[in-house]
This record gives structure tokens, sequence and C-alpha cells, in this order.
């Protein structure tokens, strides 16, 4: 029986180095949980219907230098769809970024950045991460919602780890949008709704709005201050950071 | 490439009583429902590498599981990690005695052959290392809290990797039913844990 049931150890050898290569092409690697990355919001059930990513947030590699959720290329698009409603972190001035690993890899930088510009890059200069990994991150200069792209830039590899981070960044003197105005926070089942034009239109949760772009809620005008898709709760009048009343 | 012979009549019939028996003494009865399907025509090996990967994988991240959550259970402030960590430790010792006997059952070793190089220069990577225990046992308050959480989600990640190569290319059916309960609890306890860590 024994016989009948052992492979060769040189056919084991090449089978499961294959299949490393076949089965498993991610065995990837890091992202980041808290504040909740777009992957860790897919994968806790906070955004429904992301795909595979749920099962492997950690798996976002691609070639370093790109400025996409997704490190660009064709995989987990889902991460760079605006339309989602990515549910934005309350957060302060600084920020603290605690990533989730599953390996280990010799690391060239960790960056952060909100649209061009780079908030802080950490040099680890070829060293292993320990058992966690936080960065605390400046916000200044930024306030309401805002997406940071934030880059594991890997030692040995021409690969870096991409986590992108919606927050709702208070303190200064511009109160954050909040959110939590309703109770129950309702997903629109409409995010397909087209942006505004450059007139005045009814303001809409799901749209997503550009500074100057006016909008009419109950009778009023507003301006929008900054870049945000509106969620129920964040009507107008209820957020002075994203409007202003005309 | 197939464990149990290409068309061995009796000699394969009797060779499966001998696993099944075997598998019935372990106090494992799944196998004996599926064994009409190994009289198909067609060969189908019964069990394949990816089946052997997994069970040989899965021990050994259950094992580094348990580590972690016999200190979470012992000594995190937070009940719902302390809950999660319990659930986890008896669905483990359950999940891991099914696979133990499955690898015993066809005469495989319970730990992967090192020198079969399959984790070569990366493996050790997804490890978790003494400097991990290290940083872990030192951890205070919220700090080990949010250290545990980390390393409890990286080796859940690294779990459900392996349970997911086995659900889609695993072989033994009894084996990938397993691994795909496997996965639904998994991703369930993977969720509470995202949760926490995003409160945190």
């Amino acid at each position: 029986m024994r016989r009948r049931f052992s492979l060769p150890a040189l056919t084991v050898a090449a089978v499961l180095g294959s299949l490393f290569v076949a089965a498993s092409p991610a065995f990837a690697h890091g992202y980041i949980s808290s504040p909740p990355s777009r992957q860790a919001n897919c994968a806790s059930g906070a955004v429904a219907n992301c795909g595979d990513i749920v099962y492997e947030p950690q798996s976002v590699e691609a070639p370093k230098g790109s400025t996409q959720c997704n490190g660009g290329g064709s995989r987990f698009t889902v991460l760079t769809d605006n339309s989602r409603n990515w549910p934005a972190a309350s957060v302060g001035q600084t920020v603290t970024f605690n990533w989730v690993l599953t390996a280990r890899h010799s690391t060239a930088t960790w960056e952060y950045f909100i649209g061009n510009t780079l908030l802080a890059s950490f040099n680890d200069g070829g060293a292993q991460p320990g058992a966690t990994k936080s960065h605390t991150v400046s916000m200044r200069g930024f306030s309401g919602r805002q997406t940071v792209l934030a880059r594991w830039n890997i030692a040995d590899t021409v690969n870096a780890f991409y986590s992108c981070v919606d927050l709702n960044i208070g303190g200064g003197s511009t109160p954050a949008p909040t959110p939590t105005v309703t109770a129950s926070p309702t997903p629109t089942a409409t995010p397909t709704t087209p942006p505004p034009t450059s007139g005045s239109t009814t303001w809409a949760a799901g749209t997503t709005y550009q500074p100057g772009d006016v909008v009419t809620y109950a009778g009023r005008s507003y301006r929008c201050r900054q870049t945000h898709t509106a969620l129920n709760g964040w009507e107008p009048p209820n957020v002075p950071a994203l409007w202003t009343a005309l | 490439m197939t464990f149990l012979g290409n068309r061995g009549g009796p000699v394969r019939r009797a060779a499966l009583a001998g696993l099944l028996i075997l598998l019935a003494a372990a106090g494992c009865s799944a196998p004996a429902e599926k064994a009409p399907e190994t009289t198909a025509v067609n060969s189908v090996p019964a069990v394949n590498e990816v089946d052997i990967m997994f069970l040989q994988m899965g021990l050994a991240q259950i094992a580094e599981g348990q580590e972690l959550v016999t200190l979470a259970s012992a000594r995190a402030g937070d009940p719902q990690i302390r809950a999660i960590a319990d659930e986890l430790h008896g669905q483990w010792a359950s999940e891991s005695g099914t696979m133990e006997r499955w690898l015993l059952g066809w005469a495989k070793p319970v730990t992967a052959d090192p020198s079969a190089g399959a984790h070569a220069g990366h493996g050790d990577l997804h490890a978790l290392r003494d400097t991990d225990r290290r940083e872990l046992a030192a951890a205070q308050g919220a700090d080990f809290d949010r250290t545990l959480i980390s390393l409890l989600l990286g080796n859940l990640h690294n779990g459900m990797e392996t349970l997911r190569m086995e659900s889609g290319s695993g072989s033994y059916p009894p084996a990938r039913k397993l691994a795909t309960r496997m996965i639904e609890t998994r991703q369930a306890q993977i969720q509470r844990l995202l949760r926490l860590a995003a409160g945190g």
C-alpha cells in the first residue's frame, strides 16, 4: 500500500514547484487594514460585489510607479471604480496607517500620496518588516474627502503592493463631512448617475462632484467646494465642508 | 501520477478497501460515501498532489494559527477577539485531526518535505518568525490586540490561499469539501477581524 501511494521524490518536487507557478500565482503579500483600504472594505463586506479581491486583499501587486488603486493593469479594477461609494474614514490631521502582511519582503520604501502630492516616504533600506507595520502620516494641506494611495515598494523585485484608503480629513478650520448623519448608511442603488453638467442640477447621492459644480437642493443652490462622491446624509446643507450656499 | 493505479481491478479494489478501512478506523466516515466515484471507467485520480500540498501546508498554517489564538484567548483585552480565538481554536483542532488522518491513511508525512524546494527562498516569508512571536509576547494592552489582529489576519489570508488552491484544483472530494467549508468559515472570521481592525 505504501508503495502504491508514493510518488518518486523528484516528481513531487517538480510538481510542487510548478504548482506554485500554476495553481497559486498570488501568494502575496500586504494591504492597509486601518483605516480600511478599499480592498479591506471589500474583504470585510462593507462594500459588496468586489469579486475575488475579497479572498486576497493582500494581492494587489503590480510593477512599481503606478498611481492607480489597483496598480494599473486589468486585475482588481473594482478598486479604481470611484462610483462604488467607498466608505471614507473620519480622521484628523495625522493618520496612522496599519498594514496586514502575509509575506515579509525586503522593503525599499513605503510611500503615501494624495493625487500627485507625496505626503510621506519611509525608507527601510532593504530590511524585512517586523510583526506589524504602521506609519503615521500628516495630512497637512488636505481636508474633506480624499483618497490616499499607499505603495509598498519591494526591494528585491520590480513590484509594489498598492492600497487606496478613502478618508474624510477633519481638523483645522473646516469641519469634516459627517457621513454618520443618517442612522443607516444606505448605499445608493444607482451609481451610474451621470456626472453633473456645468449648469445647475439637482443634488443626488452617488454622483461625483467637482469643485465649482452647482446643484440645487430643497430650493437652494450650492457650489461644490471639493471633489467627492455624494452619499445619503451628505446633503449640501449638512456638510458645509463640501458645499457653499449661494 | 495516479495514486490508485489505472485499471487494476481486484488489486485496486483491495487497496481501496484497505484505505477505507484505515480511514474508517481512524474515525473518518466521509470517504465511504464517496467510494463509488473511484470505480469510474475513466481513471480519475482520487487524490492528487494539490490535495497532499493542501493538507501539509494547511496543517503548518493551522499550527501557527493555533499559537496565535492560544495567546489571544489568554491575553486579548477585547472580548470579541477572545471569542474569535476560541472559535478558531476548536474548529482548527477538529479540522487538523481530519487532515492528519487523511495523510496518515495515504502514508504521507504530515509535514512537507523541506527538501522538495517548493518554498525555496520564499515560503519562509509567509511563516511566523521568532521575532514576530517575541514582538507579540512583549506587546501590552491595545498594542497586543492590534498586533494580534494583524498577525492573525496574515495567517488567515495565507491559509485562505491554500484553501482556495484546494477547492479549485484538489481532487479528493472530501478534502475539497472540507476546504470549501473552511473558506466560508474563515472568510466570516476575517470579516469580523477586519471590522475590529477598522474600529481600532
